[in-house]
């Protein structure tokens, strides 16, 4: 059987599903609040965010754009998808499992290894269809609503500006490792499905992984200091990587450079490493689990 | 010979399902698979189906072994495991049409028609499955393990939630299958009167090891019977019995009770026997029957 069939299998499973469809609801609903909420009373949050370079600064032009929108927006989301992803990927296995589909399934002429990749290939397109659209949300609704203009980045000590021809590429790469970042998250949740005989279990355990991680990330104590780096969640805001540009000796934005590729390019790896390890590791599980469902 | 099962043993941390389970099913024959519930037959058709790993012992199906060629060997099968989940968001035809895709054949909208025909339920499958009877899903079950045209068809429990016209559909659906299209059926149950009316041959599993196994019209031959005596003093007539002939027909059973296979026309000669030896016979029930054999064994009667 062709690896491509099951593939198309899967997603037309994952697609005929009702629970798929609230995630992407959902996004649609939270960043059209958040869209409506700025556009409503942005001018005065971006004045307020501003007061303290207002003074020793004239800025003038389209300052809360779609390019600003689209930023926020990103910040704010990334940290409650991969809720919306554990729904689906969390499912994949034990949602089978639970409905007792899966034995049916393994009836038929389908290698496990084969069977298992499929799925997971299914779970990872689903993610990126997640993505994209939130990318059309946050960033093409956004560009047509608030328009477009230089984007402004207002961190804790300094104002970065990225001229509106260097921003779009930034932001398909920033989705691009967005996706990576929730593909891991998918890829831990489909590897936790297949300990459940309900989906229940593994979405509630890749949300409390996720925030045993982060906190790990925040606490700033010596002794979680070398497991740091290797914890995915360390790696998942890489995309922001994107958004910090290199400076000239004038103080002005180099257009089309990246402050720390390297850095990004680490982070996105790490997070790579640590999809193909939960995969193969699913595959490994998989192949000797017992089917009692 | 379609499937050679040796010594085939699961055991679940110290719980033993299936222990040293050997047996055969002829190419063409419809194979009853008899046990009483949790008697280990879902756990051996999930170890033919390679769904668990058996503990030890060997599966050939095909002249195949089951773990080495698997994909090979599933392409020719097809089976409902206890009872036939499906997806409840999909249509009936929609099930039908992904899990014939699954098979890794070519399938034709045709055969998939043809098929919903044969299990009654062409006119229901564009309805979604949650809305679906009992004896629909399972009927949709068993379109699933033949969509595909196995050569071997293993049903479990395929009876089980049916009404009375609903298990006679099932039945009338396994002969067709055996007769007029030729294929090997392995079914199972726990009720014996379902496997008489279609079993060529049968094994009787108890508690993980096999009973008995042989042909169904010479487990039911009429001609041979079991008697269970009740009688007033039971080691008295056992000690008689041992004298005799019927010796090596005689059964363990519970005090004051005699269990003794004979040819049925002996009844009257052993009661005879009996009763002019000053035992006193209060009762002798001759049963005759697949069921009261069944009974008789799986309650631990057995010597």
């Amino acid at each position: 059987m062709k690896f491509s069939t099951i593939v198309y299998l899967e997603l037309y499973k994952i697609f005929r599903k009702p629970r798929t469809y609230i995630a992407f609801g959902a996004i649609a609903a939270i960043v059209g609040l958040i869209q409506l909420g700025f556009y409503a009373d942005g001018k005065n949050y971006m004045q307020f965010g501003l007061q303290s370079f207002t003074d020793s600064f004239d800025i003038n032009g389209n300052i809360m754009n779609g390019y600003l929108m689209a930023y926020i927006i990103l910040q704010l989301m990334l940290v409650h998808v991969p809720l919306l992803i554990a729904l689906v990927a969390g499912d994949m296995i034990s949602g089978e499992a639970a409905q007792g589909t899966l034995r049916v399934l393994l009836t038929k002429p389908i290698s496990r290894a084969k069977l298992i990749a499929g799925k997971f290939s299914a779970t990872a397109i689903y993610t990126i269809a997640l993505l994209i659209w939130m990318a059309i949300w946050a960033l093409g609704i956004s560009m047509i609503v608030f328009g477009i203009d230089d984007m402004l980045i207002l961190k804790s000590d300094l104002v970065t500006q990225i001229v509106k021809t260097d921003i779009l590429w930034r932001y398909a790469a920033a989705f691009g490792f967005a996706a990576l970042a929730m593909t891991t998250v998918a890829a831990m949740s489909f590897f936790l499905s297949l300990f459940a005989e309900n989906s229940i279990g593994p979405i509630m355990a890749t949300m409390s992984i996720i925030i045993v991680f982060t906190i790990l990330n925040t606490l700033d104590l010596p002794i979680f200091d070398k497991v740091k780096p290797f914890l995915f969640t360390s790696h998942m805001l890489g995309w922001k990587g994107f958004f910090d540009v290199q400076i000239n000796e004038n103080n002005e934005q180099i257009v089309g450079s990246i402050e720390n590729l390297p850095a990004v390019m680490i982070s996105g790896g790490i997070l790579l490493l640590h999809i193909i390890g939960f995969l193969i590791a699913s595959v490994v599980v998989f192949r000797r689990k017992d089917v009692l469902s | 010979m379609i499937l050679e099962v040796e010594q085939l043993k699961k055991r679940f941390g110290n719980f033993v399902a299936v222990d040293d389970l050997s047996f055969s099913v002829q190419q063409g024959e419809v194979y009853g698979f008899l046990g009483q519930n949790g008697a280990g037959k879902s756990t051996t058709i999930r170890m033919l189906l390679s769904l668990i790993t058996p503990t030890s012992g060997s599966i050939q199906l095909f002249g195949k072994s089951i773990t080495e060629h698997r994909e090979e060997i599933l392409n020719q099968m097809g089976a409902v495991v206890e009872k036939p989940d499906l997806y409840k968001y999909l249509t009936g035809y929609e099930n039908l049409s992904l899990f014939a895709k699954m098979s890794g054949k070519d399938i034709s909208k045709e055969i998939i028609n043809n098929t919903l025909a044969l299990v009654g339920l062409e006119k229901r499958c564009h309805d979604p499955v949650r809305v679906y009877s009992q004896g629909m899903k399972q009927r949709l079950g068993i379109a699933v393990a033949l969509v595909h045209d196995p050569a071997f068809i293993i049903l479990d429990e395929p009876t089980n939630g049916l009404d009375p016209q609903g298990i006679a559909d099932i039945r009338n659906l396994i002969l067709y299958l055996s007769k007029e299209r030729k294929k090997t059926v392995l079914v199972s149950s726990h009720l014996l009167s379902e496997i008489e009316q279609v079993a060529d041959s049968m094994l009787i599993i108890n508690k993980g090891k096999k009973i008995v196994e042989g042909r169904v019209n010479e487990l039911l031959n009429p001609n041979h019977v079991r008697l269970e005596i009740t009688v007033d003093d039971d080691q008295k007539a056992k000690q008689l019995i041992e004298n005799t002939s019927w010796s090596k027909g005689l059964k363990n059973a519970p005090d004051g009770k005699l269990i003794v296979e004979t040819e049925a026309q002996a009844i009257g000669q052993l009661n005879k026997l009996l009763v002019e030896s000053n035992i006193n016979v209060t009762s002798l029930r001759s049963m005759n029957s697949l069921e009261a054999y069944f009974l008789s064994l799986t309650t631990g009667n057995e010597v």
